[in-house]
């Protein structure tokens, strides 16, 4: 295990609710539709939970995109997707603010059949990724203009 | 079983292991390299791999590691944690090991099953993962169960025959049942059946032996014209609010109100062949005895009993009730083509196969000869797979776009039933059975096949996208009817053939059940069916804990496999409320209070009552507020969590520092 911020290809975090995306995910994994392995896939009960504090040090850290798979409207959480929109729009203002591209942040309603819809996603984001290269690049960059 | 330390990181010693899944994941991914990359981790005292963690064995496996080893932490990675989590949370438990000092990677749907196309992708991918679940384990901490009371009565929607059996099943284990049904009658499909198979019994005794039973059992209420309209709350203590739609009628004057309507309407349960009074029945002999009024259709003008004028008023009720689990028994409805789809609707002389089955039950006896609009029935063509196993590109989709591309399973069998049923009757019929395959898959199915081919009934193979047509024959024709098309028995030779009927053999479709969907929550398949877990694990139970499935519902099934589903269904529903309390994970909020200094931010982002308040207390001499949560009435959302600018408050067993700690083993690199 070496411990490095080099990456060979962008890294996608996809933070998945388990009522939605992250069932989702186990549907196309039952269906044995392929995607790419860059891509980390973490359960959650709803993302409201976390604050545009986790998501900056998540690119800090070198993730490259994040997915946000919530259940959108079919969310047993009352108020959670809600909240997770605020939560996620902070982001987009401070990711902004950081010189990061807002187009590594995407929430997308997802739900436990949503195979179709989570095989784009992940697909869109890639293509975005290698048009906007790596986070740390980025984040270099704007260093370097400071 | 909670312990009283917490080991610190660096002194947890975890035991990590990595399921071959019966080659369904070592197919792809290198395991045993993904164990070796586990061993160079510090806290990891032990690695191992196994064809199957979920089978006795491997599961003794961790257990004797973690008394022999002395393990704090478990990882295991396998098939998705929605089938196996709760298994392994016992293996750890039993063990010796608090159940939730454990953490599921999920390498088989997430990453073998879909990264077949890249063996080294997935292999460095599970060790991603496998990493960052022994950065989450590093950081759990021991937690208990919420255990609740359970309200020991159960909800069945449905009282169809998989209704009537879960509700008589749940009864039985001295547990309060409410039986909803929509339409104001028991019995469902069934009651529409003359003879079922194997048994060949009459399908309304049987039915109605079974609504004896769960009608004059103490335990079980019945609410015929009634649906469930809303629900809230959790397993064990759901609200639900039922409407019920009044009968119409009553005792007094019910009869003299049946006698006297006039106004007719297609009968239903003939699926039209008939024509019955708003004011009705749906069969002599059916429960409840007392007629209803049929609301749809009713056009509201007075009718005159015993020489008054009466106009029939629908008096909507709403009640609540407090549930502790929910059995969806809400069936199917049989498929119907679409107009000119093998002459449907267009040809008078083509029925489905549940429309001929009412037409020979509401013969009067046998008539000698078997007729149809009035003219003799010599020669039958039935066809199969009609409204099952379509192709895409060949076969229209449905309205919703979607294509039934399911075998509908109970067809085959209920075809040749009826079949064989009519040349007992009518040996002199020709049969022309024009099928795709025969699938009589049951025990003892398979002889109603072997005995419509002693009746000598012709079988023709047709393939899949070369589906037969029917046309009406020419004028002066000896039959109505041509159903051509070619004949695989016989390498493709076109054929034709003339008759005087046509039954088409449709298959199942799901009751349109998308307003119990969103309130439920409960997912549906690609087929339109509910959805089950897990189609072999956890047959019967839908994802949100305690609504389960019986029956047509969730997907084709003949009248064994419904009773098996409602069975099992009522099974599960009893094992969660035998006790009269459950058990829920005790992933809920909970307020670090030296680092809470009462602002009450999460308080104001939470929607559920009561679920966290402020508090006084006394803090080194000086009364403050605190935030206190109360475990019974917390989702567990984490609304409160981005919300609190001290991060004094996070969700038990997921708390932002494990996805902290997850996100760090991601994005270090992997090197094979």
């Amino acid at each position: 295990m070496n411990e490095t911020t080099t990456t060979k290809e962008p890294k996608i975090l996809i933070l998945a609710t388990l009522s939605g995306g992250y069932a989702g995910a186990d549907y196309v994994g039952q269906q044995h539709l392929n995607y790419t392995t860059n891509t980390s896939i973490l359960p959650v009960r709803c993302p409201s939970m976390f604050s545009t504090e986790f998501y900056i040090q998540a690119f800090e850290k070198g993730i490259d995109g994040i997915i946000v798979m919530y259940s959108g409207t079919d969310s047993p959480f009352k108020g959670g997707p809600e909240r997770t929109a605020v939560m996620v729009d902070q982001t987009y203002k401070k990711m902004g603010e950081l010189g990061i591209n807002i187009k590594r942040l995407k929430l997308a309603a997802i739900c436990t059949v949503c195979k179709k819809p989570f095989l784009k996603q992940v697909n869109e984001m890639n293509k975005t990724l290698n048009e906007i290269g790596f986070v740390q690049d980025e984040l270099a960059d704007q260093g370097k203009d400071k | 079983m909670t312990e009283k330390t917490n080991p610190k990181p660096e002194e947890t010693k975890i035991g990590v292991y990595v399921c071959y899944c019966g080659g369904n994941i070592s197919d792809v991914v290198d395991v045993e390299k993904v164990a070796e990359k586990m061993r160079e981790h510090p806290n990891v005292t032990i690695a191992r791999t196994d064809m199957s963690m979920c089978s006795d064995a491997g599961q003794s496996i961790v257990e004797n590691d973690i008394k022999e080893l002395g393990l704090t932490r478990v990882v295991i990675g396998a098939c998705a944690p929605s089938l196996h989590e709760h298994t392994f949370r016992g293996t750890v438990a039993r063990g010796g090991l608090n159940p939730y000092y454990f953490h599921h990677v999920g390498l088989r749907e997430q990453d073998s099953w879909v990264h077949s196309n890249n063996p080294g992708g997935a292999t460095e991918k599970a060790v991603r993962l496998m990493y960052a679940g022994i950065a989450k384990a590093n950081l759990l901490k021991p937690l208990d169960m919420i255990k609740l009371k359970a309200e020991r009565h159960a909800l069945v929607i449905g009282g169809g025959v998989a209704g009537l059996r879960a509700a008589y099943d749940i009864a039985g284990r001295g547990i309060n049942v409410t039986l909803i049904e929509k339409t104001p009658f028991l019995g469902g499909r069934m009651a529409q059946l003359e003879t079922v198979f194997p048994t060949g019994n009459n399908a309304r005794e049987d039915l109605h032996s079974l609504i004896n039973e769960v009608r004059t059992h103490p335990l079980i209420t019945i609410h015929t014209l009634s649906e469930l309209v809303n629900i809230r709350g959790y397993i064990g203590n759901y609200d639900v609010q039922i409407r019920s739609q009044s009968r119409g009628v009553s005792g007094d004057n019910a009869e003299a109100a049946l006698a006297a309507c006039t106004q007719e309407v297609p009968d239903d349960f003939n699926y039209g062949l008939t024509k019955r009074k708003v004011v009705y029945r749906a069969y002599e002999g059916c429960f409840p005895s007392t007629p209803a009024v049929d609301w749809e259709h009713y056009d509201g003008k007075p009718i005159e009993i015993d020489g008054q004028k009466v106009i029939f008023e629908n008096k909507k009720k709403t009640f609540d009730l407090r549930i502790g689990a929910i059995v969806i028994a809400t069936g199917f409805q049989p498929y119907e083509p679409p107009r000119g789809d093998y002459g449907y609707d267009e040809l008078p002389e083509v029925v489905t196969l549940p429309q001929f089955i009412r037409y020979m039950g509401l013969r009067d006896g046998n008539v000698g000869e078997l007729t149809w609009k009035g003219h003799p029935v010599r020669d039958i063509a039935a066809i199969h797979c009609v409204g099952s196993r379509h192709l895409a590109g060949v076969h229209e989709p449905q309205p919703d776009g979607i294509l039934n591309n399911y075998c509908s399973r109970v067809c085959c069998t209920a075809t040749l039933h009826q079949v064989n049923e009519l040349l007992d009757e009518y040996p002199n019929i020709n049969v022309y059975d024009f099928y795709e395959d025969i699938r009589t898959y049951g025990l003892e199915h398979e002889s109603y096949y072997t005995e419509a081919s002693k009746n000598m009934v012709r079988f023709l193979r047709f393939h899949g996208d070369q589906r037969p047509e029917v046309a009406a024959a020419p004028e002066g024709d000896t039959h109505p009817v041509l159903v051509k098309g070619k004949d695989y028995l016989t390498n493709g030779l076109e054929i034709e053939v003339p008759v005087d009927l046509v039954i088409l053999a449709v298959g199942m479709v799901p009751r349109p059940v998308d307003d119990l969907v969103d309130m439920m929550k409960i997912p549906k398949g690609d087929d339109r069916f509910l959805l089950e877990v897990h189609p072999k694990l956890r047959p019967v139970e839908t994802p949100v804990p305690g609504i389960v499935l019986a029956g047509t519902a969730q997907s084709p099934m003949n009248i064994q496999e419904s009773c098996n589903a409602a069975s099992a269904a009522a099974a599960k529903v009893s094992v969660l409320l035998a006790s009269g309390q459950v058990e829920l994970d005790p992933f809920v909020a909970k307020v670090d209070l030296d680092k809470c200094t009462g602002t009450g931010d999460c308080i104001e982002v939470c929607e559920y009552e009561d679920a966290i308040v402020l508090e006084t207390m006394t803090v080194e001499g000086n009364e403050v507020q605190r935030a206190v949560v109360t475990p019974a009435n917390c989702s567990g959302c984490g609304n409160c969590v981005s919300a609190c600018p001290h991060h004094a408050i996070d969700v038990q067993g997921w708390e932002v520092a494990h996805y902290e700690a997850m996100v760090d083993a991601i994005t270090m690199e992997v090197e094979l």
